[in-house]
């Protein structure tokens, strides 16, 4: 005998991130999910945001990992709120480890939270946090052909950070054609190509986030 | 890697639904996966082996998991196509806005039973 079943077995992520983001907008809270591979800079690009930020915007992070609270630590010397995940194993964050995290927060309180999912180009982007836009990093020294190769996260996003453009020197990385290609496969993307060390291209960047936490 | 998870969860979806059946075993499950689903079918299968080998009701399930091409809708000319090649645009107006349709799936279409006799 056939039984039909007909169910998306995403759904019980989806119905829980769709319950996050109900939490978000009831607190006047705009969330962020930054995604990348390990190592594309995600975290510094963090620090320097919360450094131009936190006099203007009430801000908190989630970090997630598979081990350690070495990101966390980096974030707790601003003194705002930041709360670490740790997956042991998991490759990605969910809406329920999100969900289980925000009694910590007095989101009421916040403007801004980010957070910064595991380092994986892959499964990040099927997983809904509760999440209002999505931010993909992809850095130089990763080469410039990542956003073809992984192209549901840019897909997925609604904001492509190109950092390490002090390094393009170094590298054979066509900024202009990476620009292009993020665009064939997301023409609404907004794409920014900044250097988390030298700051050239941030002030592009936290025009973006301010314009969009203060809508 | 995070199939043990998925396996988890349409495993209790499975379990939740046969219970409204005289059920005493599945035979087979019929899955669709999108192409564009970040799942390696494979490891699927083997995670959910894994995870039903105790389970009297899924140990002899075989997994049947089909396929299912990427698939997109112009928001433009309305036209529906396949999306090859990371082509994010319509093949016939060339507009760079359409819409996926079918690709991302990770969707549990039937199963199928063996009743219980008694």
């Amino acid at each position: 005998m056939e039984i039909k079943i007909g169910r998306n077995v995403l759904e019980a992520n989806e119905l829980t991130a769709a319950r996050n983001a109900r939490v978000f907008r009831e607190n006047t809270l705009f969330a962020l999910n930054m995604m990348s591979s390990p190592g594309s800079g995600k975290t510094t690009i963090l620090e320097k945001t919360i450094e131009a930020l936190r006099e203007q915007l009430k801000l908190a992070v989630i970090e997630g990992d598979v081990y350690t609270e070495k990101d966390a630590d980096r974030i707790r010397k601003y003194d705002i709120p930041v709360v670490q995940i740790n997956t042991h194993g998991s490759c990605h964050l969910d809406a329920k480890m999100i969900k289980d995290v925000l009694p910590s927060f007095n989101l009421k309180a916040l403007d801004l939270l980010i957070i910064e999912n595991v380092g994986n180009l892959v499964c990040p982007a099927e997983f809904r946090l509760g999440e209002e836009a999505r931010v993909a990093v992809l850095s130089v020294p990763e080469g410039d052909d990542k956003p073809m190769k992984y192209p549901l996260l840019f897909r997925e996003s609604d904001v492509a950070l190109i950092n390490k453009i002090d390094l393009l020197e170094y590298f054979d990385f066509d900024l202009e054609r990476v620009k292009e290609e993020i665009k064939t496969i997301n023409p609404k993307i907004k794409i920014f190509a900044l250097s988390s060390k030298t700051l050239e291209g941030f002030a592009d960047w936290l025009s973006w986030l301010k314009d969009n936490v203060q809508k | 890697m995070h199939e043990s998870a998925m396996i988890d969860n349409f495993v209790e979806i499975i379990e939740n639904k046969v219970k409204e059946y005289n059920v005493k075993k599945v035979t087979k499950i019929k899955l669709k996966v999108g192409k564009l689903t970040c799942l390696c079918p494979g490891t699927l299968k083997s995670c959910f082996e894994a995870v039903t080998g105790e389970k009297d009701l899924l140990k002899d399930a075989v997994l049947e998991v089909e396929e299912v091409p990427l698939k997109a809708c112009c928001e433009s000319c309305g036209q529906t196509f396949l999306l090859e090649n990371n082509n994010f645009f319509c093949p016939f107006c060339q507009h760079p806005y359409i819409k996926i349709v079918a690709g991302r799936e990770l969707f549990i279409e039937s199963v199928e039973v063996e009743e219980d006799g008694n």
